[in-house]
């Protein structure tokens, strides 16, 4: 049965996942060659989502720039705008307080969370596990609330700002957060449980998509991707940033380098945030949110900003004519690297682990897509929701 | 409870054809609704199901290129019609089957598979890669679980001595419930049913996340709604079956409201406990134990028939 | 397991990277910036890789257009930087090469760090740098309809002028 050719491809059987399919959640396109349910090859095709924003961001000032690149991915944004802001700190010979050191890591830690628990409930949702998926975003919304008392909004905090941060805690949010914290840490460790115990779902996970050290290495994976695969890699230890010099962070990996590795390093790196979380917000240093003058115009030079996303480590390369906007901003999200981890691991294993394995990494195309702007004569271009549908209805014709 | 209604009206109107189809459609309902309150969800109201295939019906049915036509549109009329064949033969509601004839078991258990079989041709006939996937799951698990849940139903079978589902039925009521008799055997019955719904975890052949809707991918409109429909009448048969073979057997619309919900409850328990199976273990699953179990189960039966 | 600290292991990508460096700075502590020809690039990432220095973060290309400040200044070719960012703990080796518009070709990667791959894609599409020896050259960002030869990332594209957009649309 599974010998059928189809019309246009006489020789391969391709199973075209996206870029619209019940897996991913945004586009992406991979074309997976099987021989029965077995895959025998695998390729990617990004870009269905693109915004341009390297380009637009070199068409912007340094400020509004801060509010783009905090929209380059809804789950992680505050870890860009941590990237960047350090990065035009240290360009500009800015100083920040230990106060809003620490306010960047608790939201860090925060946003972590999230994105990891967000993770977990897609992850089981694509290996037919639904009741967890259900189970742990109820869950998620504890850490969504806490954000949202912080910061106002559940996604796109804008905590940061050039030279600081621009939100304090207040005695009852400091409440609010240690409660909370208990409380997840609780289901975190009856998630860690179903995630080791349960025989159905370590049939899924155990043995799938195993990586060795060296491969991981080889294919220059990162973040919780490669430390399941004991690769021991974590901006936030290797080159501390934010408030991780006081609050240092316990590097978790483990040796197996499967899917349940992955599982495990995610979560046992909960209890990390958890713990730091609430050291953070007890022992929130004095001092002022912000630095007091911040230059329009940022000083020529070049600087690499690296920071630990929740997926992995995102590398930021900023360069500065001198002008009130950047000359070049280079973004390099985690997904990417990682993606080559995942085509390479494919072949071999069955379809049905294709999801899981694709979701394995955490991949955030939001994180991928985001190059380029249409901008002719120079003019924005901006189209109503009429001339768009137009527009589709004369393509379509 | 003995039938008396006029044949037509049996095979159209009650217990059969409508009624069936509504009754279907309720249990789909309360399948939904159970699971979701289950997972943390509101879940559907109750009409949802029947929303929903007013709604396919409705839409707009598109043959894809490269299909044999007739193929595409008569399978899901002969899956449903299969289905609701087997309605005849099943004491539905609790009221007494309004056909009967020996060996009518052997009857519904071949009808029950057929509407599975057009499942698989369907997606065969699509030139849709995910529906060709689909097609080749469903009837691979077709034939992973067809023997165990066939030797399943055959233990009280022999017990009655009969291969006629009414007989059986009138037995289960007089004796012991098969289900403390035959424990193995109900257990297999009840997940075999499971795969034969392609309930979680046996949705290996529907994985939305891996080959969309499987079989049924390219259908839309009246073809799906129709399969759709097929899939609930053969959830109500099946449980009927099941709660008349081991669960002491269905005397009146009570009992059957009852015993037949209870184990839809636990039916639906079930389906949220697991990940999803893939599809080479479900196939490792019936062969290795599954069917091993419920042979042992038939000897026992048969060995303790014979002492006595 | 002791690590040795950012600085030794600065020292150590200087030593190794001795023989090919045509100019080097230190802009911070941590980071060490040299620029290499492109003819000997490759042997420079070899030598890296065979003392298993670092990983590959990143490849930034940056478009340098000739901008002549004052009229006295002699007209020089259009040029793409291309910067290959190399990580080890703390410490970032950042490898530069100067490619000017009449050469823009830069050996791939590919055979000896696979994940080069998707970066090497972007920035052939994106700047127009032609990777010799890179495994895909297909798209991986832009549409497939985008023109051949427009390259978005370049400081002169201010967007695509409207037969273009008739193309892509």
């Amino acid at each position: 049965m599974a010998t059928v050719v189809s019309a246009s491809d006489q020789s391969r059987f391709i199973v075209p996942i996206g870029p619209q399919h019940p897996a991913l959640k945004e586009p992406g396109h991979f074309e997976f060659t099987v021989d029965g349910e077995i895959i025998t090859g695998a390729s990617a095709r990004l870009g269905y989502v693109h915004r341009g924003i390297e380009k637009g961001a070199e068409s912007m000032n340094w400020t509004q720039c801060l509010y783009l690149l905090e929209r380059i991915c809804g789950i992680c944004s505050h870890i860009h705008s941590i990237a960047y802001c350090q990065g035009l700190e240290k360009l500009a010979d800015i100083e920040i307080s230990p106060k809003a050191r620490a306010m960047r890591t608790l939201v860090a830690e925060l946003e972590r969370i999230h994105s990891h628990m967000l993770w977990w409930g897609v992850a089981a949702h694509e290996g037919g596990f639904d009741t967890l998926f259900m189970y742990t975003w109820r869950d998620r919304e504890i850490v969504m609330d806490l954000l949202e008392t912080i910061s106002g909004n559940r996604v796109n905090y804008s905590v940061n700002v050039i030279g600081g941060v621009r939100l304090d805690l207040s005695p009852e949010q400091v409440t609010k957060i240690v409660s909370g914290m208990k409380k997840l840490e609780e289901r975190t460790k009856h998630y860690l449980e179903i995630v080791t115990n349960d025989s159905s779902f370590l049939a899924r996970t155990r043995g799938i998509g195993v990586m060795t050290r060296e491969e991981a290495q080889r294919l220059g994976a990162v973040g919780p991707t490669a430390r399941a695969s004991n690769v021991c890699r974590d901006v936030r230890v290797d080159a501390p940033y934010a408030g991780y010099h006081e609050y240092p962070v316990k590097i978790v990996t483990d040796t197996a380098g499967d899917l349940k590795a992955r599982f495990v390093v995610r979560i046992k790196e909960l209890f990390e945030s958890y713990r730091i979380i609430t050291n953070v917000a007890q022992n929130m240093p004095e001092g002022e949110l912000k630095a007091r003058r911040v230059p329009r115009k940022i000083p020529a030079g070049n600087v690499i900003s690296r920071v630990e996303a929740p997926r992995g480590e995102l590398f930021y390369y900023i360069e500065s004519g001198g002008g009130e906007g950047p000359e070049r901003i280079k973004v390099r999200t985690p997904t990417l690297p990682n993606w080559g981890s995942v085509l390479t691991m494919a072949a071999g294993l069955r379809l049905a682990d294709v999801p899981m394995l694709l979701v394995g990494i955490d991949p955030c195309f939001s994180c991928n897509d985001r190059l380029i702007r249409l901008n002719p004569d120079g003019k924005q271009q901006t189209l109503t929701w009429q001339q768009l549908r137009d527009r589709g209805i004369e393509y379509y014709r | 409870m003995k039938n008396d209604l006029p044949a037509m009206f049996a095979i159209l109107i009650f217990p059969g054809g409508l009624s069936l189809l509504l009754g279907g459609l309720m249990f789909e309902w309360i399948d939904r609704k159970f699971v979701a309150r289950l997972q943390n969800r509101k879940g559907p109201k109750w009409y949802q199901p029947l929303a929903d295939v007013i709604k396919s019906f409705s839409k707009e049915e598109i043959v894809p290129a490269g299909v044999n036509a007739g193929l595409f549109i008569g399978l899901p009329i002969v899956g449903v019609t299969t289905a609701l064949v087997t309605g005849l033969y099943v004491p539905l509601f609790g009221f007494a089957p309004s056909h009967s004839f020996a060996g009518d078991l052997i009857v519904v258990l071949y009808f029950l598979s057929v509407l599975t079989l057009t499942l698989g041709v369907a997606g065969a006939n699509t030139m849709d890669h995910f529906s060709l996937i689909g097609a080749t799951r469903t009837l691979t698990q077709l034939f992973s679980y067809e023997a165990p849940f066939m030797l399943a139903l055959l233990g009280p079978a022999i017990v009655a001595q009969s291969w006629q589902i009414n007989e059986i039925n009138v037995y289960a009521q007089n004796h012991t419930w098969f289900l403390f008799s035959q424990p193995i055997g109900f257990i297999i019955a009840l997940i075999g049913l499971m795969g034969k719904l392609e309930l979680p975890p046996f949705d290996a052949p529907e994985a939305e996340t891996e080959i969309v809707s499987g079989a049924l991918t390219e259908y839309s409109g009246r073809g799906l709604g129709l399969f759709h429909l097929g899939q609930d009448v053969e959830f109500i048969i099946g449980i009927t079956l099941i709660t008349t073979f081991y669960l002491g057997g269905l005397a009146n619309p009570l009992e059957f409201i009852l015993k037949s919900l209870g184990l839809l409850l636990v039916l639906t328990a079930l389906q949220t406990l697991a990940a999803r199976l893939r599809i080479d273990q479900t196939v490792g699953l019936w062969w290795r134990i599954g069917a091993l179990l419920a042979l042992i189960q038939l000897i026992i039966s048969i060995a303790i028939r014979k002492l006595i | 397991m002791t690590q040795p600290a950012t600085a030794n292991y600065l020292a150590l990508a200087e030593e190794y990277l001795q023989p090919y460096i045509d100019q080097l700075t230190r802009p911070e502590l941590f980071r060490l910036d040299v620029w290499v020809t492109s003819a000997r690039f490759r042997d420079a990432v070899q030598t890296l890789f065979d003392h298993q220095w670092g990983y590959l973060c990143a490849i930034t290309g940056v478009d340098r257009p000739f901008i002549a400040v004052d009229p006295e200044t002699p007209a020089q070719e259009d040029q793409i930087e291309v910067l290959y960012h190399f990580a080890e703990g703390e410490g970032v080796v950042t490898i530069h090469v100067l490619l000017p518009y009449s050469r823009l070709s830069i050996p791939s990667l590919c055979d000896l760090i696979p994940s080069a791959s998707m970066y090497e894609r972007e920035l052939m599409e994106m700047l127009g740098v032609d990777c010799v020896g890179t495994p895909s050259r297909e798209k991986l960002v832009l549409p497939d309809e985008w023109p051949d030869g427009v390259y978005p990332l370049r400081k002169s594209f201010k967007g695509l002028n409207p037969v273009n957009m008739e193309e892509v649309s």
